[in-house]
Order: C-alpha cells, then sequence, then structure tokens
C-alpha cells in the first residue's frame, strides 16, 4: 500500500524534546521535535508494551574503554523507555543496547509551513 | 490530534494476584501520627528521615517507573487512590501484597526502631488497606530485635487483611540463624508467610565487598537470596517450623534448579554435619519456598524459561509479581512468554499465590 502523508498539528503542539503521543490513522505514534526536526516512531515499547511517549528524550553515556572519561553525547537523539529504560536511537529506531534484535518502527517526519508531518 | 486516553492492556487468562507492590511514606512525617509521643518529638526534634535501603542511584528518581508519580506531587506508591486506578484497575488485579520498603531494621536506636516498625504497620492498615479489600499487607518487622517482632507479629496477625511477615535480603544475617527463630517462629504459628524482598542493608551485596554499579547490584542480588535459601534449609528452619513457607520476592527463579542440585550433591556426602535434616534438600525447597516472577527473567530463547520452570519441577513454586510502581515492573499481559501452558499460567497468576496466602476470601 502506498504511504501518504499525514498532517498531525502545528509545530507549536510539539513542545522541544518533548515527546508527544499521537494516533494516526489508529496507530498510536510518539513525535520528538528538535527545532524544524522531527523524529516519530511507534509509541510501543517492544519489550513489555509501555508507551514511549511516557518516557524521556535526551542523550547517552558514549561508549569508551574502562577507565576512559565517560562523555555525554547524543543529546535529543535517544528516547529512553519510562518502564525499563530501554534506550531507543530516535534516528534508527535500534535499542542501544542491542540493536541486532531490538528495534521500535520509525517513520520519516518533518516539519512544513508550520505543520509536523509523518509519512506511514 | 493528541491521543490522552489511558493505556488499554490486553486482557489477561483469569484473576490475577499481584505478588509484590509497594507502599510508600512521602517521608517520616507520615508515620508521625502512629509514634508514640516521645518518638513523634524525637523525629521532630531531629529532623531524622527513614535511612534508605539502597545506596545505589537507579535509573529512574524514586526508583519508579516515569509514569507512576502521583498527579498530587507525592512520591510513587504513596497515593492509594492512584495506585489502585494504575494498577489494580488497570490490570484487573484482584489482589495485591504491599510491601513496604522501610527501612525500620536500618535504625539503630532499638527503642526507636521497634516504635517505627509498628508505626510502618498500623499506617499500611490505615490508609491502604482500609482503601481498598484488594490490598493485602505484610508486616515490617525489626530484624535487630527478633523478640519484639514477634510480639509484633502476634499483634498484627489479628488483623487478617495481613498475610505475609517482611524481610529484606541484604540483611546483617542469614535468616536460617538461630537468632532469627523468634520472627519464623512467630509467623508460622500465625500461619502467615514470610517475604524476603530484594534490597536491604547496611552490608554489602557480595561477600566480596561493594560493588561499583547498580547493574551489578540488580543483577547479583540473586546472590543474598541464595545465602538465605541454603541457610535456613541447613540450619533446619524446615524440620523446626514444617508449616513454614518462604517467598523468595524479586530475586530470580532461574539460579533455583542450579543451587538445588549443588546442596544435593553436598549433602550426600556432608549430611552428618546437618543431622537434623530429614530430605534432601531440594525436597524442602520446592516444599517450603516460593519465587515471585519479577523481574522475569528473559533469555533469548524463550523455550529455556519453560525449560528452567520444569527443572525446578514443582507447578506451585511461582508467583506473578509486577514490582508496581518500580522502574522494573512487569506489565501482566507481556512478562510471561507465551510457551508457558495456559494451565501452569493460571496458577502462576493466581492459585499459586491463593494457596500460600490467606486471602481472607479474596
Amino acid at each position: 500500500m502506498p504511504s501518504t502523508e499525514h498532517d498531525v498539528g502545528a509545530v507549536s503542539d510539539f513542545g522541544e524534546r518533548e515527546p508527544v503521543r499521537v494516533l494516526v490513522d489508529g496507530r498510536a505514534m510518539v513525535f520528538v521535535r528538535a527545532g524544524d526536526r522531527v523524529l516519530a516512531a511507534r509509541d510501543i515499547c517492544p519489550h513489555q508494551g509501555a508507551r514511549l511517549s511516557d518516557g524521556v528524550v535526551c542523550g547517552t553515556a558514549l561508549a569508551c574503554a574502562p577507565g576512559d572519561e565517560v562523555r555525554y553525547g547524543r543529546d535529543g537523539e535517544i528516547l529512553v523507555c519510562p518502564w525499563h529504560g530501554w534506550e531507543y536511537d530516535l534516528t534508527t529506531g535500534h535499542a542501544l543496547a542491542d540493536p541486532g534484535r531490538v528495534r521500535i518502527a520509525t517513520y520519516p517526519a518533518r516539519v512544513a509551513d508550520g505543520r509536523v508531518l509523518i509519512r506511514m | 490530534m493528541r491521543d490522552g486516553s489511558a493505556p488499554t492492556p490486553a486482557p489477561t487468562n483469569g484473576g490475577i494476584v499481584d505478588a509484590d507492590a509497594h507502599n510508600y511514606i512521602n517521608g517520616i512525617g507520615d508515620l508521625a501520627p502512629y509514634l508514640p509521643e516521645r518518638w513523634r518529638q524525637y523525629v521532630l526534634q531531629s529532623g531524622m528521615e527513614m535511612p534508605p535501603i539502597s545506596i545505589y542511584p537507579k535509573l529512574h528518581k524514586a526508583a519508579a517507573r516515569r509514569d507512576s508519580w502521583p498527579p498530587d506531587g507525592g512520591k510513587p506508591g504513596s497515593d492509594p487512590t492512584f495506585a489502585r486506578e494504575q494498577l489494580l484497575d488497570l490490570w484487573g488485579i484482584d489482589a495485591a501484597i504491599l510491601n513496604p520498603l522501610i527501612g525500620v531494621s536500618l535504625v539503630r536506636n532499638p527503642d526507636l526502631a521497634n516504635a517505627l516498625m509498628r508505626a510502618v504497620n498500623e499506617w499500611t492498615a490505615d490508609v491502604w488497606l482500609a482503601a481498598d479489600p484488594r490490598w493485602h499487607g505484610s508486616i515490617m518487622v525489626n530484624t535487630n530485635d527478633p523478640e519484639a517482632s514477634a510480639r509484633e507479629i502476634e499483634r498484627c496477625a489479628a488483623d487478617k487483611r495481613f498475610v505475609q511477615v517482611l524481610l529484606l535480603a541484604r540483611s546483617e544475617g542469614l535468616y536460617g540463624n538461630r537468632r532469627f527463630l523468634p520472627i519464623l517462629r512467630a509467623a508460622a504459628e500465625a500461619e502467615l508467610a514470610v517475604g524476603i524482598h530484594f534490597g536491604g542493608g547496611p552490608n554489602p551485596l557480595t561477600p566480596s565487598g561493594w560493588p561499583s554499579y547498580y547493574i551489578e547490584d540488580h543483577t547479583g542480588m540473586t546472590q543474598a537470596f541464595e545465602a538465605h535459601v541454603t541457610s535456613m534449609v541447613c540450619e533446619g528452619v524446615f524440620e523446626t517450623l514444617p508449616g513454614l513457607r518462604v517467598v523468595l520476592i524479586e530475586g530470580g527463579f532461574a539460579w533455583i534448579p542450579a543451587l538445588m542440585w549443588r546442596l544435593d550433591k553436598n549433602y550426600k556426602g556432608l549430611r552428618a554435619e546437618v543431622p537434623w535434616l530429614t530430605r534432601k534438600p531440594s525436597e524442602t525447597i520446592q516444599e517450603c519456598f516460593r519465587a515471585t516472577t519479577q523481574p522475569m527473567e528473559e533469555p533469548p530463547d524463550s523455550k529455556h524459561l519453560l525449560s528452567i520452570i520444569e527443572m525446578i519441577g514443582r507447578d506451585h513454586f511461582l508467583l506473578f509479581a509486577t514490582d508496581y510502581p518500580h522502574w522494573d515492573f512487569d506489565a501482566p499481559d507481556r512478562a510471561l512468554p507465551a510457551v508457558v501452558p495456559k494451565e501452569l499460567q493460571r496458577r502462576i497468576f493466581s492459585q499459586n499465590a491463593r494457596e500460600v496466602y490467606a486471602f481472607n476470601g479474596a
């Protein structure tokens, strides 16, 4: 089935780095906006079904060697599940701890003329 | 277009008993109405708070699900109405056992600790058990004063809404040690289960010192549970108190077969050291212990979980638990893999808990 672009609301309805739950064609989606960039994914954690929109948008501790200084990075690109803390890369949907097996479905989203649009 | 609706979990098969939920105080002030005047004044003047039962910062504030903060601004697990809506009503839970993780035994002043012990139990009854008949209570004890604890068990046991005596896994002694016998005896005489729950203090979890990280503490808590099970079996607790049942809460269960095999093997050669034992350690473990499921062990192949359950060898052994409102909550509709047969699921979700706990008709 060809994908359709859906208008899901005004940019002002989507606070900076605030995960927002929206039903699109009956499917629950979570949107995260940073400026004019919008990331969108299914609003359910594949682990135990928590709403990712109750989670937090943040960065993460970057990989390093034992004993190295632990640095923070990727701010705004990580969505953390509100229950068990599974971290998802919003740009790919992959779980940081197990990217080969666990991911959330992400969808292309954008801002145009003050509106948030998603293609799905 | 925002969706502000409440979550709609999938229905589970049959009734649910949650063998581990938590009621919290917002601060020691919540206990003040239940303290004798001497200790109420002491608490107010000193500004003391209850000692924490874990020193590790958690992933989420208050070790809680991010969606479990009540609208009144209180701590997760502090509002019986909100907890009822978010746990009991949402998931259709028939009965939930409250484990107040309040560090009574970490208070060094023995008289204050005993006063706080009684205050916690009265607060549980007043604020929680009175709020909804689906809540059932665990009796907090002061493990540093087993005699006073035994009297408190006897006092609380008259209130049939209490169904368990609560101990913490990271303790200052192994619970098979004779000094704890008054607590265990009082529980057995009152026909109450004894629950040993994750957490505690002040000793490190491992016999070799403090781990650096919470992930080590959380994963390694099984060591404390193994130590208590081994102690209680070898010290002959269940020969002394054959009716006693002990529920291992939030300690996992995949380790149990390995412990049974190891104990049975050693028993063959070392039996004379513990001649009071009347049967193989594994048989005592199978009959006298239970374990809650949360946090469910999650092998990559869920069939392996079923194999572990089969190795434990008793369908009555596991009790479902959510651990609400904590961050490692297990959802009733997702936690137990589908490979577990329906009849066994029914036992785990409900019947096993009803056989261990006297629910007063719930």
